[in-house]
């Protein structure tokens, strides 16, 4: 019994991590409509983007406002040179777009920067919290924490004036600026929020495996929390991580020595499958129905 | 024919026989993998090779004017590419080359035997390729994967016993990650301990599954078997699951960067090695001041001496080790005269650099020594001395899994 507790729980604050990850995905979707494959690689950069400000000499705390600042005006860069030139495309067109820009950081970055992985320490010591039997990673806990206030700032984000305006884009290009509303605007500031999130979600995992090219992986997990939760749905980021993260932690831990092998992106890829399948908007997904 | 064309005939004869031979240029394809996978490695590797061959050329080791030169390229860790790396530096004059990719190497492996150019593939690729008689043209050139487990479990033997221990094995999901388990299912039951693997995702980023499960399996020893950033998440989780740094022990993929990511903790943690780390060596001091402090070191100076720099370092020795000794015959160098040059090497242990080694037509691994190494908070230290362990066990597997592959090709 102790065993399955310590994978629930380790399995939802791992998911809750990977919300971080899924959470730029959605903040795009969700203002801009347009689904984001490069998230994973934005995470590898802010985590770069953090480990350089640190090799300025400055202290981890100040050096990931920093990165935050950096990457909110890369996400207006990549808006300006590469999204505004899209738009009336098609949105597979976007798509392609966005898995190019993917490829194109995940080689360059750690072309430029080096890529053998870089340490980002944030102080979190290695003692797990032990409950019993069950062990608690403390970089887990701290993570999920974080992930937590994070989508709660989201959820109240839009909410606002600017965040409402977001919302509105996200619904109509066309009636939006028929409005007043300044769409390069809003997709500029979605791809900005995207990389905040993209240095919280690149310094927690960075601090637990270094940073390195490896942290854009983490985009196949964040796709099936974003699927799983509905792609536009900042609480489907929640639970839909917890989901994953659960069955993806849970489930191995029974099977894996049975299979010889690891089933965890096996049970990732069937919650992508069986989720488009029976529920294609997700749990907390908007479903649009057009009349033909 | 008249005497005057006679005379310019012989006269040329003997003009082209008491010339001295043209110097060569050496050309060595190092095709390697420097945007995706093996990115860990692959910058301080290549490093250490490159910096190694501009000392060859600043020392005139070859003798003779003869030059040796480093054709570098970026084979993404892509077969196709590397397939048209090859063919591009074969058509340049390479006939040595270093993938540092089991996946291009193993595309390439056929090409290059039919080419009779020399492939080397140090700390990866296949391990039965250290049959020479199957593998000609193939060098693995350091310690394969069987038997780095062998030597990491011949020293837990010698450090705390084997007799009714249990070791855990967590490894990566990959061929690379399964390599040690016929070895470890061999001396189970030779050496009367148990073990039991654990495999995880690739490429890592997350394994709490699998150290829940080893903490509960309660292992006397820890095996870890991954790459890249997945090594630093290995040990952190494992010390985060109560498993002790000293029950610890890595393939050779575990560095200084490995180390850094993972902080103090580390101390304690176990690694295989197949060359020493460290600037106190004399190729590396050499490196240092006639590459280096020359401005012609290829990248940054801070990597000189770590792990996979000095692994670079001595690959390329024993690759112009096996140039010179090809060039003794006074025939142009080829494929074939270097493979001539590398199965002469006899106890070659580039100045200290590595356990001496010795490659003959049948043994391409060079005997398989190599050492474990422990991380004391700042560097490797060696805990063990060079040698090879359980070489017949490792000659055994390496021969059937050749067969096998003669069988089927």
């Amino acid at each position: 019994m102790a065993y399955f507790l310590e994978l629930l729980i380790s399995g939802a604050l791992t998911g809750l991590m990977y919300s971080l990850v899924a959470l730029g995905f959605v903040l795009i979707y969700k203002s801009a409509g347009v689904p984001n494959l490069a998230q994973g690689a934005l995470v590898m950069t802010a985590g770069y983007a953090v480990w350089l400000v640190m090799a300025w000499g400055l202290n981890v705390w100040i050096a990931i406002p920093i990165a935050a600042a950096i990457m909110f005006g890369f996400g207006l860069v990549v808006e300006r040179l590469l999204l505004r030139r899209m738009v009336g495309q098609p949105v597979i067109m976007v798509v392609m777009l966005t898995l190019g820009l993917e490829i194109l950081l995940r080689g360059m970055v750690p072309g430029i920067l080096g890529s053998t992985p870089k340490p980002i320490d944030l102080g979190i010591d290695f003692a797990p919290i032990i409950i019993g039997d069950v062990f608690i990673n403390r970089t887990s806990l701290y993570g999920g924490i974080v992930a937590l206030a994070l989508v709660g700032a989201s959820l109240l984000f839009f909410r606002t004036r600017t965040g409402t305006k977001l919302r509105a884009v996200s619904d109509d290009h066309v009636s939006s600026w028929a409005v007043g509303i300044s769409v390069e605007r809003a997709i500029g500031i979605s791809w900005g929020l995207a990389g905040i999130a993209a240095v919280v979600a690149g310094a927690l995992w960075g601090s637990s495996q270094g940073v390195d090219w490896t942290l854009s992986a983490l985009l196949f997990p964040a796709v099936a929390v974003v699927i799983l939760g509905g792609v536009d749905s900042v609480p489907g980021v929640l639970v839909g991580g917890i989901l994953v993260g659960v069955l993806g932690t849970v489930i191995p831990g029974y099977l894996d020595s049975v299979a010889g092998g690891s089933t965890r992106d096996v049970v990732t890829s069937l919650i992508i499958l069986l989720t488009i399948m029976v529920r294609p908007f997700g749990i907390f997904g908007r479903e649009d129905i057009e009349r033909i | 024919m008249t005497f005057l064309r006679k005379l310019a005939l012989t006269t040329a004869l003997v003009a082209g026989l008491s010339a001295p031979v043209a110097a060569e240029d050496v050309k060595f394809g190092l095709l390697q993998d420097f945007t995706a996978v093996y990115t860990f490695v692959t910058g301080q590797y290549n490093q250490g090779q490159q910096d190694y061959l501009a000392l060859v050329n600043a020392e005139g080791t070859l003798g003779d004017g003869n030059t040796v030169t480093a054709i570098v390229r970026d084979t993404g860790n892509q077969p196709q590419r590397g397939i048209e790396a090859y063919n591009r530096a074969k058509e340049e004059g390479a006939i040595l080359f270093d993938f540092l990719s089991t996946p291009v190497s193993a595309a390439i492996l056929d090409q290059a035997q039919a080419d009779k150019n020399v492939v080397i593939t140090p700390a990866h690729g296949r391990g039965d390729a250290s049959d020479g008689t199957v593998f000609p043209y193939v060098f693995p050139m350091l310690p394969t994967y069987w038997a780095q487990a062998a030597a990491l479990i011949e020293h837990m033997k010698e450090t705390g016993g084997l007799e009714g221990k249990k070791i855990a094995i967590v490894h990566i999901d990959s061929p690379f990650g399964r390599e040690p388990g016929p070895i470890l299912e061999a001396l189970s039951k030779q050496e009367g301990f148990e073990f039991q693997a654990f495999p995880y995702a690739s490429p890592g980023n997350e394994q709490s599954a699998a150290w829940s499960e080893v903490r509960r399996y309660r292992p006397d020893y820890v095996l870890i078997w991954g790459a890249g950033g997945g090594q630093a998440v290995s040990v952190r989780t494992a010390i985060q699951n109560g498993i002790r740094p000293e029950q610890i022990h890595s393939v050779i993929w575990l560095a200084e960067t490995d180390a850094a990511n993972v902080g103090p903790q580390m101390k304690g943690v176990k690694r295989f090695e197949a060359t020493a780390s460290g600037t106190d060596h004399p190729i590396i001091q050499r490196i240092q001041e006639k590459v280096i402090d020359a401005g012609k070191g290829s990248g940054d100076q801070a990597n000189v001496g770590n792990s996979y720099y000095n692994l670079g370092v001595a690959t390329m020795a024993v690759a112009v080790e096996a140039a010179r000794l090809g060039l003794e015959e006074g025939q142009p160098l080829t494929g074939e005269t270097l493979k001539a040059g590398f199965e002469k090497i006899a106890g070659f242990d580039a100045e200290g650099l590595m356990p001496p080694v010795t490659y003959t037509a049948e043994d391409h691994q060079g005997g398989g020594a190599g050492r474990v190494s422990e991380w004391d908070g700042e560097k490797w230290v060696p805990v063990s001395e060079w040698k090879a362990s359980y070489p017949e066990l490792i000659r055994q597997v390496i021969e059937e899994s050749a067969a096998k592959y003669a069988a089927e090709h």
